[in-house]
Formats: structure tokens, C-alpha cells, sequence
């Protein structure tokens, strides 16, 4: 993080989806962040917290509500027609599932040239040529080009996506859930692939995840998302060792450690209940329902708490931050 | 040594599909002890599922269990007529899934569906069904237990549907209970409430429990013996603190390695299993294992390694094992 001009600036990014008579799924609530160029950033947080809303905000596959996202200092949000397309062309995206993202009629040679063709960027030999070369890269056998999804295995689709997602050598690339499909032993080659990728083409990666410790491992900096909002930013050894919001805390030690030593010394913070609605969030801090240090009415159940600083580079949204347990 | 509550012996379950015979299950043989926790851990396509399925006789066409013994309380399950293992069904063993939206009826209130359960074993009068099924909802720790017994499946959350399911498999008290990734469907914050659940049933009704999943993680925080499959047969079975510390079989020694842990500082390369787990059809020969090992021996191509004793309670289907392999590898384990 040599670099302090961030790549990508979301500031007050909102995302409300109607959900009839007038109510609204509140999925993104005044969310903002930096992504700085060549680091991996990881988002974390259960389902329904907003994180591959936040994502798909991110690489303009849905419009904000409200607020802006600054790409390479232009607002992309501001951005039209064949302007935006441009621009797209650097923000990729790699999804979850490697069953549904890729189109079975088509081959695996047409999948990763069709961004290739959407710019009219190369040709005939050309454009085969890149293909094969996109194949190798992500650790495929370039004469699979004939071949339909159907044919591979779930991690080589995933490779298959990611050769996609590289095409236009793109910038950034957010990365929604790219190995929760996958077998625990093809994980790791995916993430390894994503390692290696980067370091060849510099690339930045927003990489969303609900597994913590599959984002800790491969990210810079960790944001925890909870109901919409981002509660806690941090370098990923620091949110592991120094977690200052109750809810990064409590999915820091739900999270079973393959070690039956470690784990049966651990003290899980039980959390009670389930994330609530999206429609009708809590008031306040939007995890005072569930927060076992709030205090309440005031000020956790009517004010909200801002996402400051609590130390250098370590952002938290909590009132009592210094009372979050340390060490898991 | 008791009794084993189960015994598994050589269980061999095949699907006949127009592609080939898919060898799912090939030559398992466990024991369950009374009150134990048993994980059964592997991935998508090993088989821990169908041995699962194979226990309470659920598999379904073009499945069929083909050779083997699944003896309880002294009876064959497998030679059962299906009245038979219906009376075991619910009432001895108990089994729930991953998914509770897909196996609660949405038309019918959670307390209906229980009061099925234990009505399904015998007769009880209604109101002692319904008062049984909300000790049963309160001893799975829903709150307003009185008046959620009255609730329609949609009106749960994921987790608590999966509290409602395990409630229905203790209906009938059952000395065991088969958990098929019960936690693969909730979130983390969820998976440690029923994990919690699920720990203190055990101690608390001294409920054996086979859990089956793909997470590491679950095993060690539940299991006190695992079993780990791949491609249809057993290739490491022991004490969970054994196997963990110290694994024989590559297959499982590499599982581990390739794991990012909460708990590691350290921004080391995982070790990746090259390739993919080998079609059943036409398993590799030799140990399945073999085409992903990279301690692999001239033997292991065409000789199938048996469970071999590598420890104190610990079996390993292994011809080289990890002992060998790292001390032939020097420290590479670093």
C-alpha cells in the first residue's frame, strides 16, 4: 500500500430495493471505503449483510441509490452510455457459483473471448490466440477451447470465469464468493491461482467472502459487514489479534479452528438470535439487538455510532469499542 | 470396550445409472459406540453421504446397497423387511439434513410436524403430543416455545428451522442421531449455536451422534472420533486429537494443509491438491488416491492399500504414510 491515492473511493454509497407497499430492502446504508492499487481488500459478513450488493455497486452491475464511486478519480456513478462501458472494461467480476455464471451453449473459447468481441478488441487468429494464452494463464489446457462448461469440473470453471474476468486486463477485480462452491481441495488452488494472478498483472482485488478465515488469509485488509453497514476496517492480523466491534469479535470465535486442541480451549461469543430484516433495521447501532455489550436505550439504541478511528489504520463503529474482548 | 450402538461392516452401495455402475459407498466398515460424537468428513462425491443415507435404508433408485452388514441391536438393517426399519426409522435412529426449509412441510405448523414424529411410534393422546412437542422445542432453546409450536416453517428463521428439525429426530429419544451437514446452510454466528446445541444433546441425553461433513473446522469442534472418506472408501479413521495432530494418510494430511486456519498469522502458500477427486465409474486402480498423491510409490498404482493400524486407534489406508513421506522428505513440513 505504497500507493495513498486510492484506486476506487465509494463515499456514502447507498442501495435501497423496493420490497412492496412502500417498504425498501435497506441492503447498503452510507457505505464508504477506499481500495488502494495492488492490495487485496476482503469483505466479510453473513448473508443478507449487503456485502455482493456492495460489490455489484461496485462494478456498476447495479445503480446506486444514492452516492458516488470514484474510479480512478472519476464518478462512476456519473457515467453513461458508451463512457461507463469503458470503464467497465477495467472492473471485473468473478462470481460464486461456476455452474450458472457460464453460459452451457457456448464453448469455453467463446466465453472468454466474448468481452474481447463486446470492445471489438482483437480478431480471427488474434483473438484466438489470446484465448489460448488466457487458458494457460489460469493453469488450463489451451486446446480446451472447443470444449463446453459441461466438460469441467467446478474448479476448472471457476478458472474458466477467471480467464473471463482477465480478458480486458482489467484493474480491479471483485470477486464475489469465488470458492464457497468449491471442494475444500480445490479451494486452495483457486486462491492460490488468484495469489500468483496478481502478482503477475498488479492487479486489486475486493474479494467477498463469509468464510474469515479463507479472507484474512488472502486479504490485506479486512472490512466486516453487518445489516448494511461496515463496522470494522483493519489490517488482517490486526482484526484477528485486536477486534474492536462486538460482531467481528463474535464471528472471529463462531468460527471452528481445525485444531481439536485450539478449539476446545476457545471461548465462543455466542450470539443470540439471527441477523434481523434489512427492511426495518434495529435503531442505533444496527447490532444492538444482538450485541452482548450494549447498552441500552442509550446511547447504543438511538444513536448510531460512526466508523472512526480507534487506532492507526483501524476503523471501528462502536461507543465502546475498548470494552470488546481481546485475544480469541 | 461396550457394546457398539452401530456396526458398519464392509457396506458396499452402488448406483446403477446409464452411464455405469457408480461405486458411491466401496467396502466401509465402522462402529458407533453408545453416546459417541462421529464425524464422517470428506468431499462432495466421497461417499459419506450415501453411508449416511445407506444406514436408515433411504438410498433412493438407481441406488441400492449391494453387499454388507449394518447391524443394530444385533439385526441386520440391510436384511430388514421395510416395515422393519421403519420401526428404527425416527424411533432408534434419527437423521436430519443440510436444508430444514426443503424437509419441513411449509403447509403444516412446526408442533404438527413434531406431533407426527411421535405419534409416528405409537399412539399418544393429543394433548400430551403437543405438550411433549414443546419440551421438545424448549429443549432445543427456541424462545416462546408455547406459542411457536403453532408456527408455519416460513415463519422460522434458517436457524431455527434447523433447531425445529433436530427436535423432531429427538421426538422419540433415538440412541442415535445422524446429522448430514446440518450447519452447511447457516451462517457462522448460527453453525455455533447448533454446534453448541448439538454438543450439549450428546451430554446431556448421551444421543450417539454421526455428523457428516466437509469442514474440518466442525469436525474438530464437535467430534471426538472422525472417519475420513474419499471416493467411496475409508482412508483414515481415529481419535479426532490423533488425526488432527498427527495425520497418516496424505489425502488427509494435505486436506489440512490447504486449509487457511483462523488462527495462522502467517501468510503462507497453501499446499493445493492437484486435480480432482476420480469418477466412480471407473475408480483409478490401485489406491483411488494415487493420480493426486505426491508421495505416491511404484505400489500404490495397482496395489489398493487396506486400513492398516499407524497408531494408537489409528488406521491409515496408506502404503507409504506420512511418517514415512516426511522423514524421506526431510523437514519439508516446515
Amino acid at each position: 500500500m505504497a500507493d495513498r491515492t486510492p484506486l476506487l473511493r465509494a463515499e456514502q454509497v447507498v442501495k435501497h430495493f423496493p420490497a412492496g407497499l412502500g417498504a425498501s430492502v435497506k441492503a447498503v446504508e452510507k457505505v464508504s471505503l477506499e481500495i488502494y492499487p495492488g492490495e487485496t481488500v476482503g469483505l466479510v459478513g453473513e448473508s443478507g449483510c449487503g456485502k455482493s450488493t456492495l460489490g455489484r455497486l461496485i462494478t456498476q452491475l447495479l445503480p446506486v441509490t444514492s452516492g458516488n464511486i470514484f474510479f480512478d478519480g472519476v464518478d462512476l456513478t456519473k457515467l453513461r452510455g458508451e463512457k461507463l462501458r469503458q470503464y467497465r472494461r477495467q472492473l471485473q467480476m468473478i462470481f460464486q457459483d461456476p455452474y450458472s455464471s457460464l453460459d452451457p451453449r457456448m464453448t469455453v473459447g467463446d466465453i472468454i473471448a466474448e468481452p474481447l468481441e463486446n470492445f471489438g478488441l482483437l480478431r480471427g487468429r488474434a483473438k484466438d490466440q489470446r484465448v489460448q494464452e488466457l487458458l494457460k494463464i489460469v493453469g488450463l489446457n489451451p486446446y480446451f477451447n472447443n470444449r463446453y462448461p459441461h466438460e469441467f469440473s467446478g474448479g476448472q470453471r471457476q478458472r474458466i470465469g477467471i480467464a473471463r474476468a482477465l480478458a480486458l486486463r482489467p484493474k480491479l477485480i471483485v470477486a464475489d464468493e469465488p470458492i464457497s462452491a468449491l471442494d475444500v481441495s480445490i479451494q486452495a488452488q483457486i486462491i492460490n491461482l488468484m495469489e500468483d494472478l496478481q502478482k503477475e498483472f498488479q492487479l486489486t482485488y475486493l474479494f467477498i467472502a463469509h468464510d474469515l478465515s479463507v479472507v484474512r488469509h488472502i486479504s490485506d485488509r479486512v472490512m466486516v459487514m453487518y445489516l448494511g453497514k461496515i463496522v470494522e476496517v483493519a489490517d488482517s492480523v490486526e482484526i484477528y489479534r485486536n477486534p474492536r466491534h462486538p460482531y467481528t469479535k463474535a464471528l472471529l470465535s463462531s468460527i471452528p479452528i481445525p485444531d481439536p486442541e485450539v478449539q476446545s480451549k476457545r471461548r465462543i461469543v455466542a450470539l443470540a438470535g439471527e441477523i434481523p430484516s434489512p427492511v426495518n433495521p434495529p435503531s442505533g447501532c444496527r447490532f444492538h439487538t444482538r450485541c452482548p455489550i450494549a447498552q441500552l436505550p442509550t446511547p447504543c439504541a438511538d444513536q448510531e455510532p460512526p466508523l472512526e478511528d480507534k487506532a492507526r489504520d483501524h476503523r471501528a463503529a462502536c461507543f465502546f469499542s475498548e470494552k470488546v474482548p481481546v485475544a480469541v | 470396550m461396550t457394546q457398539p450402538a452401530l456396526q458398519v461392516k464392509d457396506l458396499k452401495t452402488q448406483f446403477f445409472t446409464d452411464d455405469g455402475v457408480v461405486q458411491a459407498v466401496d467396502g466401509v466398515s465402522f462402529d458407533l459406540h453408545p453416546g459417541e460424537t462421529l464425524g464422517i468428513v470428506g468431499e462432495s462425491g466421497c461417499g459419506k453421504s450415501v453411508t449416511a443415507l445407506s444406514i436408515l435404508r433411504l438410498v433412493q433408485e438407481p441406488g441400492r446397497i449391494v453387499n454388507g452388514q449394518i447391524l443394530f441391536k444385533g439385526d441386520d438393517i440391510v436384511t430388514m423387511s421395510d416395515e422393519e426399519v421403519r420401526e428404527i426409522r425416527g424411533k432408534d435412529i434419527a437423521m436430519i439434513f443440510q436444508d430444514p426449509l426443503s424437509s419441513l412441510n411449509p403447509v403444516l405448523t412446526v408442533g404438527f410436524q413434531i406431533e407426527e414424529a411421535i405419534e409416528a411410534h405409537g399412539k399418544v393422546p393429543g394433548k400430551m403430543a403437543l405438550s411433549r412437542a414443546v419440551a421438545l422445542l424448549k429443549q432445543v432453546r427456541i424462545p416462546a416455545a408455547e406459542s411457536r409450536v403453532h408456527d408455519y416453517p416460513h415463519q422460522f428463521s434458517g436457524g431455527m428451522r434447523q433447531r425445529a428439525m433436530i427436535a423432531m429426530g429427538l421426538a422419540n429419544s433415538p440412541s442415535i442421531l445422524i446429522a448430514d451437514e446440518p450447519t452447511t446452510a447457516l451462517d457462522v454466528t448460527v453453525q455455533a449455536q447448533i454446534l453448541e446445541l448439538l454438543r450439549d444433546l450428546n451430554r446431556d441425553l448421551k444421543t450417539a451422534i454421526i455428523l457428516i461433513t466437509h469442514n474440518m473446522g466442525v469436525v474438530a469442534s464437535l467430534c471426538t472420533r472422525v472417519l475420513v472418506m474419499y471416493a467411496g472408501r475409508i482412508v483414515e479413521q481415529g481419535p479426532v486429537e490423533q488425526i488432527f495432530k498427527d495425520p497418516q494418510h496424505p489425502y488427509t494430511w494435505s486436506l489440512l494443509q490447504s486449509i487457511p486456519r483462523l488462527d495462522s498469522d502467517r501468510h503462507d502458500r497453501l499446499l493445493s491438491i492437484e486435480g480432482f477427486p476420480p469418477d466412480l465409474i471407473r475408480p483409478p486402480r490401485g489406491c483411488r488416491f494415487h493420480p493426486r498423491c505426491q508421495f505416491k510409490i511404484d505400489r500404490c498404482l495397482h496395489d489398493d492399500p487396506p486400513l492398516l493400524n499407524v497408531g494408537p486407534d489409528q488406521d491409515a489406508a496408506c502404503w507409504v504414510t506420512m511418517r514415512r513421506a516426511l522423514a524421506s522428505n526431510g523437514e519439508r513440513r516446515g
